[in-house]
């Protein structure tokens, strides 16, 4: 009861949030967007003719009832149609967003384990060659372009110039096979290039951790490092990794995925939003938008809840 | 007794010593120095092709199709048969460009509404900018991007407009921070107490003593800026006019199945050595600049 | 105070990484504990008393800290020749710490019963039942009220009092031979020190532990120690029976000490008499004794050479080329 009345009023407090980014990017787009009028109309249109065009766009109307129609859409879930295809939004989104977190969760969880296991054993050398080689690699990794890890890695994959293994573009989530032989070398891109950031994290959260007087105490009675390491520093740790795994998968379910299936031809909701930004298709566009911000509101909450539970000293109030 | 006199002994470093020990670490750090001259060679060229020294000639068809490496071409022509090499050296002043106009600007502005806010913290300022703050990282950097550039049509620079308009909220948020500590202490306290207006203090007093922060972030927002304008490039969302290392990578995806890669290995390679130098030389600035690492 | 030594510590030296290089925190001391006994290193802060007491089970932080030579024998072995995981069965079974801040030395996010249950169930091979019974016995033998319930609370939910009493709690928990208290009543409000220091002193002589007391307080020396170890930059100056010290202090920096205590009807706070100058930095030590330059019997002998530790009649030592009688 407790929890749930917590998480209606964290609800209530994202609302301005979800205000704002849908304000800012419906008077982006759609208040200063394209006007469609004349990519519509035929050569030597009449007044008419453009008038009921201006009507049944929505042209005419004032910007707050285009906004407040915005926000219905939002809240029902109905977004129209889509400018250049004709398909019905939410089926679209439907469709593309699996495809998008059956692409990106394997490389983003992979990443962050490989990341607090190596965080873990460079702190626990710190300062000693293992910790300086892990560290070093890690500000390599972190300086190569997500671009040019994915055209590498496909020339060195997917390409008879390597080891030419898997294909170079396309999906597909048939069976198994089908989809070990898709999603392979983008998870191992997104890994290689989440990698530097995620260790370098971890390890100075844990680094900061290790340095508190309860770490000195639990030496002192003779834990051992590998159950002070597991159990009580990263229980420790857990609030800002949480905070970091919480607020990066509305990002990369756009972001990071945007640019690997547009390299990788993956039909998922980066390829759309892309379609959709260079063409400027805003029905999709406005719905992407503003279920993010709806994403990110419930990534607030669910760190929140979280907290409370790794965490006594947070409490719901 | 003599216990005070052992509290007189541990009296703060001045903020003048700060610098000059700062100074004196970063001398001694031989990989940040060699960083800071990675970073200085880089600007060189950058400087050159701004003065018209060199790498004039990059939009020129000088060679044929995919010329091979030579005393011409050191890095070969591209599929029209422009120079890959001056394409590259030229594209590094694109970068500066893009990362010095985004860096100065995002910081400045993430330290002044950051200072703003937290000067006045618990204030309904204080209250928009951190609703502002929530707003601009709750929106996909891409989507952004499309649609600062949807709202300024074909403006050369919205690229610049979007990334400094996602870019200022970390600087403001740490700053925020740090002025709210900062707040607390003797000084900005007694500045107040003896009727120094708050434009003042935050100017005089505060944003100097958040200087160091600015710093490393302006040497990470640098980094940021030239990593997303080559994936915006490649996009077809970037750089409109002249040429970038994203758009080199974005001509060498046509060229990958013909076996040619000179474009990617010359774009990636300058790439790179810029982001690891300005990366190396962020963390040489964060140890020398961190007062609790000492030695 | 006739006994064998439980704890012998033979020239400890520990030094640490510090932006000039490398400064000497402890200089070659050397004392012993006895059975049952309470010892006390006292000394202002920076003199080295608690990296010494962390040195004993080699829990200094490694880097910066290093140390460089030395023995800590328990009945004959040397703990710092140990390998580490020999050690780490000792620790919190053989020899126990209690530190100073109650509100960080506990870890905040395990329930006060989980970190009891946890050193219980390492050392003493108890099952998780068996260590829960056995922490609700301590809680309630170091005096914490409502042991059933605080049992499942969090340390943020105790009191600083409270907390303190855990850790002793813990410490006590596997009868360990020797307790070593860093400043274990600083933190706690005046009248919490005196219950703690008292549930303390009770404590060790039900269980007959030998403990070394680290504190810069004198009149928790005076109350509660059998002997006195007063360390100034890294050595021991002087070490006597309690009663000794205070009757008739041997060390110039002794006297200066007892002397600055204040006591009551005192006529004004501001004749109060004051050790003059301050402590040297460890970074520039000057030659020979350390107190030389605060020291009212100072000679040029003193400047040049180390006053080595030289026994008083009375079974103490003293290191100081020109001592009170």
């Amino acid at each position: 009861m407790d929890v749930l009345r917590f998480a209606l009023r964290k609800l209530l407090a994202g609302v301005p949030l979800i205000l704002g980014v849908t304000l800012l990017s419906f008077t982006l787009m759609v208040h200063f967007g394209p006007d469609r009028t004349f990519e519509l109309l035929g050569k030597n249109p009449t007044t008419e003719q453009i008038a009921e065009l201006r009507h049944q766009l929505g042209y005419d109307q004032p910007f707050l009832l285009r906004y407040g129609q915005y926000l219905r859409e939002l809240l029902t879930l109905d977004f129209g149609h889509s400018d250049a295809t004709g398909e019905k939004v939410a089926s679209l989104l439907a469709r593309s967003i699996p495809v998008s977190l059956a692409l990106v969760l394997p490389g983003f969880v992979l990443g962050n384990l490989l990341g607090v296991a190596l965080a873990l054993l460079a702190a626990s050398c710190r300062g000693r060659w293992p910790d300086r080689l892990i560290m070093a690699a890690a500000v390599f990794g972190m300086s190569i372009s997500f671009l040019v890890v994915i055209f590498v890695f496909q020339i060195w994959f997917c390409t008879s110039h390597g080891l030419d293994l898997f294909p170079v573009r396309g999906w597909g989530m048939a069976d198994v096979p089908d989809y070990l032989r898709h999603v392979t070398v983008p998870t191992l891109a997104v890994v290689f290039v989440a990698l530097g950031y995620n260790t370098r994290f971890y390890r100075a959260v844990i680094v900061e951790e290790m340095e508190r007087d309860h770490v000195r105490t639990a030496r002192a009675f003779g834990s051992p490092p590998l159950r002070l390491f597991c159990r009580d520093i990263l229980k420790n740790c857990a609030i800002p990794i949480i905070t970091r795994i919480t607020f990066t998968i509305p990002a990369i379910v756009i972001g990071g995925a945007l640019l690997l299936e547009t390299s990788f031809g993956i039909p998922g909701a980066g390829k759309v939003t892309y379609e959709a930004i260079i063409s400027g298709d805003q029905p999709v566009l406005k719905a992407v938008v503003g279920l993010t911000a709806m994403l990110f509101v419930a990534a607030l909450l669910v760190a929140d809840i979280l907290y409370r539970v790794v965490d006594p000293r947070v409490s719901l109030e | 007794m003599s216990r005070s006199a052992a509290r007189d002994a541990g009296d703060s470093p001045g903020h003048d010593t700060l610098w000059r020990l700062a100074a004196h670490k970063l001398l001694r750090d031989r990989a940040g120095l060699l960083a800071l001259a990675v970073v200085g060679i880089y600007l060189l060229a950058a400087i050159g092709v701004w003065l018209g020294w060199w790498a004039q000639e990059w939009a020129l068809i000088t060679g044929s199709k995919w010329g091979p490496v030579s005393a011409e071409h050191w890095f070969g022509t591209n599929i029209i048969g422009q120079d890959i090499f001056q394409r590259g050296i030229y594209s590094t002043a694109t970068a500066f460009q893009v990362g010095l106009l985004v860096a100065v600007l995002a910081v400045a502005i993430g330290a002044l509404l950051g200072a703003v806010a937290g000067f006045l913290a618990g204030g309904w300022v204080d209250e928009v900018v951190l609703w502002l703050l929530g707003v601009i990282d709750a929106v996909p950097f891409y989507l952004m991007v499309a649609a600062i550039a949807f709202a300024l049509a074909d403006y050369p620079y919205s690229m610049h407009v979007a990334m400094v308009s996602t870019f200022w909220t970390g600087t403001a948020r740490l700053v925020r921070g740090e002025v709210i500590k900062l707040r607390g202490l003797e000084f900005v306290e007694a500045a107040r107490a003896i009727g120094v207006p708050g434009v003042t203090i935050i100017f005089r007093h505060v944003l100097p003593n958040t200087f160091h922060i600015l710093l490393v972030k302006f040497t990470l927002v640098f980094v940021d800026a030239i990593k997303s304008e080559v994936v915006l490039s490649f996009l077809g969302l970037g750089v409109k006019e002249g040429m970038s290392w994203g758009l080199m990578l974005s001509e060498s995806t046509l060229e990958f199945l013909a076996g040619q890669f000179n474009n990617l290995i010359v774009a990636s390679s300058l790439l790179f050595g810029l982001v690891f130098a300005f990366n190396m030389l962020a963390d040489a600035l964060q140890d020398a600049l961190d007062p609790r690492r000492a030695a | 105070m006739a006994g064998t030594a439980l704890l012998s510590v033979r020239n400890l030296t520990v030094e640490f990484d510090g932006r000039a290089g490398r400064l000497r925190a402890v200089d070659a001391i050397s004392f012993d504990v006895l059975a049952e006994e309470t010892l006390a290193l006292v000394g202002e802060s920076g003199c080295g008393k608690t990296v010494t007491g962390l040195s004993l089970l080699r829990l200094v932080p490694q880097p910066p800290g290093h140390i460089v030579a030395g023995e800590v024998l328990l009945d004959g072995e040397d703990l710092l020749a140990l390998p580490e995981r020999a050690l780490r069965r000792l620790r919190g079974r053989d020899i126990a710490m209690i530190f100073q801040e109650p509100m960080t030395a506990l870890n905040p996010v395990f329930s006060i019963g989980a970190q009891l249950g946890t050193v219980l169930r390492r050392h003493q091979g108890l099952s998780r039942r068996a260590a829960r019974a056995r922490a609700l016995e301590l809680l309630e033998q170091v005096g914490i009220p409502e042991p059933a319930r605080r049992i499942d609370e969090y340390p943020h939910q105790l009191s600083g009092g409270q907390r303190q009493r855990v850790m002793i709690a813990m410490a006590l928990s596997c009868g360990p031979r020797l307790l070593v208290a860093d400043e274990p009543t600083t933190a706690l409000d005046v009248t919490t020190q005196a219950q703690v220091l008292a549930e303390i002193g009770r404590l060790q002589r039900e269980l007959r532990m030998a403990m070394i007391l680290v504190t810069h307080d004198l009149g928790i020396v005076a109350e509660s120690c059998d002997r006195a170890a007063v360390m100034y930059c890294g050595r021991i100056v002087e070490m006597r029976t309690t009663a000794a010290l205070f009757s008739t202090p041997h060390h110039p920096y002794t006297v200066g000490l007892l002397e600055a205590i204040p006591r009551i009807r005192e006529e004004r706070l501001a004749d109060l008499p004051v050790i003059p100058g301050r402590v040297p930095d460890l970074a520039q030590l000057p030659a020979g004794c350390h107190f030389a330059a605060r020291c009212p019997r100072a000679t040029d002998l003193c400047r040049e050479v180390v006053p080595a530790p030289l026994p008083t009649a009375d079974g103490g030592l003293v290191a100081c080329h020109h001592p009170y009688p």
